[in-house]
C-alpha cells in the first residue's frame, strides 16, 4: 500500500515505533517549534512552502552574489542619501527616541554635534537633540551602517563601496579607547574626529584612487583563512587592506601619521566589512514571499530585525547586555545592552557565523575550537545556504552558513550567534569586554505573524 | 569592607587576553568571591587594577609576568579561586578533538538524513501536533499522530491537506495501525492476511483483528482514523481516504469498518462507499443494531469480527463452552452489582452495549479516558491504577462481578498481567475473609505472537482466579447472564 515501504520519522516518544525495525526509524531529538508559541508555530508549518523556499532562493542568491567594491571615501554630506541638508544625525539600530536612547548613544550624538560645531557643549546639543532642532534617524535608512552607537554627522568621512547597482556607506574606525562610538566625546575624541575627517579620510581616500578598488569580497575570504571571523576579530583583514593601501599612503605627506594609525587598529576593517555586509543584505530586500533575514541590529535598548518579504518593516524587542568575558575591573553590572549595527556582519554569514574560521578566540564560545565549529555547524540549521565566497578550511572548505531564514530559526529554535564588543553603560567609558549574544525569539516570532499576514494566512 | 585582597604572580608566564577574562571570570562564580582580576602585568592593566581599587600595594610584578588577583569575603574562598586559575594555567589541553553529531531535531532535518523515509509517526503535545502534522504532509509523508487533544479545526484543515495530497493522516488520538504488516503505536502481531481495517476507534481494531487472527484470518492493513473521522464536523475524510487506499491493495479481500456510530449524513455516504468497494465489508458500528444489508452491520466488535470471518468462509474460535465449564465449581458471586474497570476505551463501550442489549445496568469505566489518566500513563502503559481499583473491589459489598480487559502487543506493558492477578487475587480474599464470594471475569486482547505471549498471560490470570473468555463480547455475555439469572445467588 506504502510505496517505499513504511519507514518511520518518529516525532515523539519511542515506544511508538517500538515494532519498527531500527533501521527504518529515524528518530527526532524533537522540542516545541517556535520557542514554545504554538500559534506562530502554526503560521511557520503554513510559510513552509515551495513558493518561500523559491523566493529565499532568489533573495540568498542576490544577496551572496554582490560584490562590494571599496572606492573611496568622503565627507557624509557629500554621498550619503538625505545628509546633504539640516542637522541629521544617524544612529545604529531600529528607530528609536532620544529620549529612550541609552548613555552611549545620547553621548555619541552630543559629540557629533559639538563636532559639527551645531553646539558648544554636550548640555547644549542634548538639549537641540531632545528638542528635535538636530534630528536622528537609523542608519540603515540611509544605506549606512555604524558600530556601537554608529553616529554619523555630515562632516564625518565615510567609506564607499558599490557594486554596479547600489552604494553603502559607513564610518571610519576610530580605534579602542575613549572613542566616539562608546559615547565619549571630550576634547580628545572631538580632536581625532576632526584629525580623521582633514587627514585620515583623504588620505586613504587617494589611496584608493591610487591602488584601488579593493574587492572587499576576496580580502575579507582571505582574511577568514587567517583566523579572523570578520567581526570581533579583523586583525588580518586590517592588515590585508593596510599592505594594499600602504605604498599610496606612505607617499602621502601625512603618510606616516596616518599609517601609524592604522598599525595601531586592529579593527579598521571592521566599518568597510559592515558596509559591504549592508550592500549584500540590501540587494536581497524586497523579495515577495521570502524569509530571508536582511537586518539585524541593536540601538542599546532594542535588537531590530527586518525581513525581505516584509520590507523596511521593523520587528523589535527589548535586548539585553550581553555576557562575555569582561576587562579587569568590569562585570556585567556595568555593560550597557547590546549595541550597534555590526551584525549586519552575521546577516550574511560572517562574524558568529564564521566562528569556525577563528581559534584564536574561540574562548569567548566557553572553550575550544571544537566548540567554535559546533556554533558554526550549528548556524547552518538556520540558513539557506553556505556563503559561496567564505569557503572556511575547518568547515572542509564549504562556505560559511549564509542567509538566515526566519522560518528556520523558529522551526529549529536556534537563535543567530552574534559576536560583539560590550560597552560601558556610561558614556565615554568604552569597550569593557566581548562575548557572544543571541538574537532575541521575540523578534522571529512577530516577523512570522507578518510574513503570514503578507501572505494572506 | 572586610573583603581581603589576595594576589600571586606568575614569572613570565604568558598568556592572551582572552584566556585570562575566561579564567578570571570562572573563578568570579566562586562562592565568597568578589572580584578576580588575571592579567599580564603591563603598567596599563597595572593602573586599571589600581583604579578598581584591586592592586595590592606589597607587590611589584614586571610587564612580563602574569598577576592574578582575588578579592573575596574570606581566606578560602580567595585561595579556591587563585587556585581555579592556577590550574587553569598550567592544564594541558585535553578534550577530545571530536565534534559530537547533532541529531535531527525538525521534519525537515529527518528528511535530510534519509530520503527513504515515507511515514511520520506524530506523539508529541497535542498543542504541537498540528505544526509537526503539516510539516510532515507538506513533506509528502503519511502521518500517524497518536497526539490527543488537537482542536477539531485543525483537524479538518490538516484531514482536507491530506486529501489533497493523497496522504493519510491517521489521527489524532489514533492509538493503533498496522500498515504493510508493519505495527504502530499500540498494535498485535498480526498473521499477514486478506482483511483491510479501517478504524475510528483503537481497541476495537486491536480486538477484532485479535479475534481474527485466533481464527486463522490474517489482517493487510489496520488503518486508524481517529475517533472524531465520522462525526458531522469531520465528515469520514480520512475513512474515505483509507476506503480508497485498501481497496486499491490488490492483497485486500475483505475490509471491515470499525467506530462508535457515526454521524447520520456520515452513516449513509460511508455505508453506501462500504457498498461499493468492490469486495465485500462488514460496518462494525459500536452499538447499532446488528442488520444485513448491501453491508453488513454489527453492534459489537465480536459481531464484526465474526461477520467478516463468515465472508471468507471461516468462523471465530469463541470457545464458550470451556468458559461456562470453568465456572462450574465456583462460587456465584454474592452480591449483583457489576463493575467494569477497562484499560481499552473500545471494549468499555462494548460491554456497555451487551449489558444494555441484556438490560443490566453496570458502572463500566474506561480508565484510558482523560478523566482519569491526568498526569498518569495510560493504563494498557502502566498497569498499576488499574490494578489498584481492581483490588479496592474486594472492600465493596456492592459489587459482585468485575468485568476487566488486558490488551497485549507492542506499546502494551510488557506484562500487564501480573499486576491484574495480584489485585484479583487479593480482591477475591479481601472479599472471602468479609464472608463474600467475588467474580473477576474477562478477556485478553492479543495475539499467541505479540511480545506478551497471549496463551502465558491468560495463564496467569487464570491461575488467580480471574475466569478468562476468548472475547470481550463473551465476558460481558457472561456477567450479563449471571446478573440476570433468577438463580439463587447467596450462598
Amino acid at each position: 500500500m506504502i510505496p517505499g515501504g513504511v519507514r518511520v520519522l518518529n516525532v515523539g516518544l519511542p515506544l511508538i515505533v517500538s515494532a519498527v525495525p531500527d533501521d527504518d526509524v529515524v528518530q527526532l531529538d524533537w522540542r516545541p517549534p517556535a520557542f514554545g508559541d504554538a500559534e506562530a508555530g502554526r503560521l511557520m508549518a503554513g510559510l513552509q512552502t515551495p513558493d518561500t523556499a523559491a523566493a529565499n532562493e532568489v533573495a540568498v542568491g542576490r544577496m551572496q552574489s554582490v560584490r562590494p567594491q571599496l572606492v573611496g571615501v568622503r565627507a557624509a554630506r557629500d554621498v550619503v542619501p538625505g545628509m546633504d541638508a539640516g542637522r541629521l544625525l544617524l544612529h545604529a539600530g531600529p528607530p528609536i527616541s532620544v529620549e529612550r536612547m541609552c548613555g552611549p548613544m545620547l553621548g555619541a550624538l552630543m559629540g557629533a554635534s559639538v563636532f559639527e560645531g551645531w553646539a558648544a557643549s554636550g548640555d547644549e546639543a542634548l538639549a537641540l537633540l531632545r528638542d528635535g532642532e538636530i534630528a536622528v534617524d537609523p542608519c540603515h535608512h540611509h544605506a549606512t551602517v555604524g558600530p556601537m552607537a554608529g553616529v554619523v554627522s555630515p562632516s564625518m568621512p565615510v567609506v564607499i563601496v558599490e557594486d554596479d547597482r547600489q552604494r553603502a556607506f559607513a564610518t571610519l574606525n576610530e580605534g579602542l579607547g575613549k572613542v566616539l562610538r562608546f559615547g565619549a566625546y571630550d576634547a580628545e575624541v572631538i580632536a581625532r574626529l576632526t584629525w580623521m575627517r582633514d587627514v585620515l579620510g583623504p588620505a586613504v581616500d587617494a589611496a584608493l584612487a591610487a591602488a584601488g578598488p579593493v574587492d572587499v569580497t576576496s580580502l575579507v575570504a582571505q582574511a577568514l583563512t587567517m583566523g579572523d571571523e570578520g567581526h570581533n576579530r579583523n586583525v588580518a583583514a586590517t592588515s590585508l587592506l593596510s599592505r594594499r593601501l600602504a605604498p599610496a599612503i606612505a607617499a602621502l605627506p601625512d603618510g606616516a601619521e596616518v599609517l601609524g594609525f592604522l598599525a595601531r587598529n586592529d579593527h579598521f576593517m571592521l566599518n568597510v566589512s559592515m558596509a559591504a555586509a549592508k550592500l549584500s543584505a540590501d540587494a536581497a530586500n524586497g523579495v515577495a514571499g521570502s524569509s530571508l533575514v536582511t537586518t539585524m541590529s541593536r540601538n542599546g535598548v532594542e535588537f531590530g530585525l527586518r525581513v525581505s518579504g516584509t520590507g523596511d518593516q521593523w520587528f523589535t524587542a527589548p535586548v539585553g547586555p550581553a555576557d562575555g568575558l569582561f576587562f579587569p575591573g568590569y562585570s556585567i553590572a556595568d555593560a550597557n545592552p547590546d549595541l550597534g549595527d555590526s551584525a549586519i556582519t552575521e546577516t550574511v554569514g560572517l562574524g558568529g557565523f564564521a566562528m569556525a574560521a577563528a581559534p584564536a578566540i574561540t574562548q569567548f564560545v566557553g572553550g575550544t575550537p571544537d566548540d567554535a565549529l559546533a556554533i558554526s555547524r550549528s548556524m547552518r540549521r538556520i540558513t539557506v545556504r553556505p556563503h559561496p565566497a567564505y569557503p572556511i578550511p575547518s568547515l572542509n572548505f564549504t562556505g560559511t552558513p549564509s542567509g538566515i531564514d526566519v522560518l528556520a530559526v523558529l522551526d529549529t529554535g536556534v537563535l543567530p550567534v552574534i559576536n560583539t564588543g560590550i560597552a560601558h553603560r556610561e558614556a565615554g567609558v568604552g569597550q569593557i569586554g566581548a562575548g557572544i549574544v543571541t538574537a532575541p525569539p521575540e523578534v522571529f516570532v512577530a516577523a512570522v505573524h507578518a510574513l503570514a499576514a503578507e501572505a494572506g494566512q | 569592607m572586610t573583603d581581603q585582597l589576595s594576589a600571586r604572580v606568575f614569572a613570565k608566564l604568558y598568556r592572551d587576553s582572552v584566556t585570562l577574562m575566561a579564567l578570571a571570570s570562572a573563578a568570579q562564580r566562586i562562592e565568597g568571591v568578589v572580584q578576580v582580576g588575571a592579567v599580564m602585568a603591563t603598567p596599563a592593566n597595572l593602573a586599571i587594577l589600581r583604579e578598581s581599587a584591586m592592586l595590592p600595594s606589597d607587590i611589584t610584578p614586571a610587564p612580563d609576568d602574569l598577576l592574578i588577583v582575588v578579592r573575596a569575603a574570606d581566606e578560602a574562598s580567595a585561595e579556591e579561586a587563585l587556585s581555579l586559575v592556577e590550574a587553569g594555567l598550567t592544564s594541558a589541553e585535553s578534550a577530545p578533538g571530536t565534534v559530537t553529531e547533532v541529531r535531527p531535531a525538525t521534519v525537515r532535518e529527518g528528511l535530510s538524513r534519509d530520503v527513504g523515509l515515507t511515514v511520520a509517526a506524530v506523539s508529541t503535545p497535542g498543542t504541537y501536533a498540528p505544526v509537526v502534522v503539516e510539516q510532515a504532509l507538506r513533506s509528502g509523508l503519511h502521518v500517524f499522530c497518536f497526539s490527543d487533544n488537537v482542536p477539531v479545526e485543525d483537524e479538518i484543515r490538516l484531514k482536507q491537506l491530506a486529501v489533497s495530497s493523497g496522504r493519510l493522516l491517521m489521527g489524532p488520538d489514533c492509538g493503533t495501525a498496522v500498515l504493510d504488516g508493519v505495527p504502530l503505536g499500540f498494535a498485535n502481531v498480526l498473521r499477514p492476511g486478506p482483511v483491510a481495517i479501517v478504524a475510528a476507534s483503537g481497541t476495537g481494531a486491536q480486538e477484532v483483528s485479535c479475534l481474527l487472527d485466533a481464527a486463522g484470518i490474517g489482517v493487510a492493513q489496520v488503518i486508524g482514523v481517529g475517533g472524531r473521522d465520522l462525526t458531522a464536523e469531520v465528515g469520514g475524510l480520512m475513512t474515505n481516504l483509507a476506503l480508497d487506499l485498501v481497496s486499491a491493495d490488490p492483497e485486500v479481500a475483505a475490509v471491515v469498518l470499525v467506530s462508535k456510530p457515526p454521524a447520520q449524513a456520515v452513516a449513509a455516504q460511508v455505508l453506501d462507499r462500504l457498498a461499493s468497494l468492490g469486495r465485500p465489508a462488514v460496518a462494525c458500528l459500536l452499538g447499532e443494531d446488528d442488520t444485513d444489508g448491501p453491508v453488513a452491520v454489527r453492534g459489537t466488535l465480536e459481531g464484526g469480527a465474526a461477520a467478516v470471518a463468515h465472508l471468507l468462509g471461516g468462523a471465530l474460535d469463541l470457545d464458550e463452552g470451556s468458559a461456562a465449564d470453568a465456572l462450574t465449581g465456583l462460587n456465584l458471586p454474592t452480591a449483583r452489582g457489576i463493575l467494569g474497570l477497562y484499560t481499552g476505551g473500545t471494549l468499555a463501550s462494548e460491554t456497555k452495549v451487551i449489558l444494555r442489549r441484556a438490560g443490566v445496568t453496570a458502572q463500566v469505566l474506561d480508565l484510558g479516558d482523560d478523566e482519569y489518566t491526568a498526569g498518569r500513563p495510560h493504563p494498557m502503559i502502566d498497569p498499576a491504577a488499574r490494578a489498584d481499583r481492581v483490588a479496592a473491589t474486594g472492600g465493596r459489598s456492592d459489587i459482585g462481578l468485575v468485568l476487566v480487559d488486558l490488551v497485549l502487543g507492542h506499546g502494551s506493558a510488557d506484562d500487564p498481567a501480573t499486576p491484574l492477578a495480584e489485585a484479583a487475587t487479593r480482591a477475591i480474599q479481601d472479599a472471602r475473609t468479609d464472608g463474600r464470594e467475588l467474580l473477576v471475569i474477562g478477556s485478553v486482547c492479543g495475539t499467541s505472537a505479540d511480545p506478551q505471549g497471549r496463551d502465558g498471560q491468560r495463564r496467569i490470570l487464570e491461575d488467580a482466579g480471574v475466569v478468562v473468555f476468548a472475547s470481550n463480547a463473551a465476558a460481558a455475555r457472561f456477567a450479563a447472564e449471571i446478573a440476570t439469572s433468577t438463580a439463587e445467588v447467596q450462598k
